[in-house]
């Protein structure tokens, strides 16, 4: 098996908040970042499988590109998380969150192809701190 | 980091997501093992033999794996990384001589293996039970030396201890 991974940029706007909590809970926890405010992030789709015999690709990279400018950055480039994003209504725009709805956005479109799956989300928020998302989840996990 | 198994998916339970987060600390050394003549040491070492050290701009790379809070939206003992990080490594480590730091329990000499392997034995300790995961420590842009949790349970545990641990004055007399 071998794995590729596509880099794709995009740059947004979010701001903490829990609404279930009062402003003072929510400035004591999230600081600054309840102040609205925004990042380049940087994006790493990482696709695993066995390279074709015919083309000797794992995937067409310049299809991952599409797909992935379909699905995540016209989604999210040059947006406001919180408002623009319906996900986001429900759950705080952390780099945690992103990268499982990313995760989720890619696997539907990934699902079904011969030979290759999703493996690896990494969400870099800056240049020193980045998230990884694999697809697991804790608690009544079942393999599929 | 990339596991053998698959990982376990399902429709409900809370996503576990890993974070890493990096530093950087300038430290003093010189490889050198004392069991070792002074021309072994020399062949073994080369130019990290050099009598008076030399130094390097360490980047430490350190991921820790949780579930993601449905409060924060963050990994649980996230927000608490920097601060672990900060009091138990760059504290004890930043414009410092590894020499007087590390004990011969730790390793034969101030290797970047045995100073990731002694890195990981106090994250460990600092951190909430299992939630790190993977260390990365960067000797120079192009030397990096990574050390995940099964690599650690492989080690020997030698218990940890530093000069400072012992009360005793730490950096140049």
């Amino acid at each position: 098996m071998i794995q590729v991974t596509k880099r794709v940029e995009f740059c947004a706007a979010h701001r903490y908040a829990n609404p279930r909590w009062s402003e003072e809970e929510n400035r004591r926890v999230f600081g600054k970042c309840g102040n609205v405010h925004g990042h380049n992030y940087i994006l790493e789709v990482t696709v695993e499988g066995e390279p074709s015999p015919d083309t000797g690709m794992v995937m067409d990279l310049k299809a991952l590109k599409d797909l992935i400018i379909e699905a995540v950055v016209d989604r999210f480039d040059h947006k406001d998380l919180n408002q623009d994003v319906p996900y986001f209504k429900e759950k705080n725009p952390t780099p945690e969150n992103l990268a499982v709805v990313i995760w989720e956005l890619l696997e539907a479109r990934l699902e079904g192809r011969q030979g290759h799956r999703l493996h690896r989300i990494r969400l870099h928020e800056n240049g020193s701190f980045f998230v990884d998302y694999y697809g697991e989840h804790a608690g009544h996990a079942e393999r599929i | 980091m990339p596991r053998e198994s698959e990982p376990e998916r399902s429709a409900g339970g809370v996503p576990v997501v890993e974070i890493t987060r990096s530093y950087g600390f300038s430290a003093a050394h010189r490889l050198h093992n004392p069991r070792f003549s002074l021309a072994d040491n020399a062949r073994i070492y080369g130019r990290c033999n050099n009598p008076n050290g030399h130094g390097h701009t360490y980047r430490l790379e350190v991921t820790i794996r949780g579930p993601v809070s449905p409060e924060t939206g963050w990994v649980e003992a996230g927000p608490a990384l920097d601060a672990v990080v900060r009091t138990q490594v760059l504290r004890r480590f930043d414009r410092m001589t590894l020499d007087h730091l590390i004990t011969p329990t730790d390793g034969p000499t101030s290797t970047s293996e045995v100073l990731v392997a002694l890195l990981w034995r106090i994250l460990d300790g600092a951190l909430p039970a299992g939630r790190l995961c993977h260390l990365r420590l960067e000797e120079t842009p192009n030397n990096f030396f990574d050390l995940d949790r099964d690599g650690a349970d492989g080690l020997a545990r030698p218990v940890f201890t530093t000069p400072a641990d012992r009360g005793q004055k730490v950096g140049p007399a």
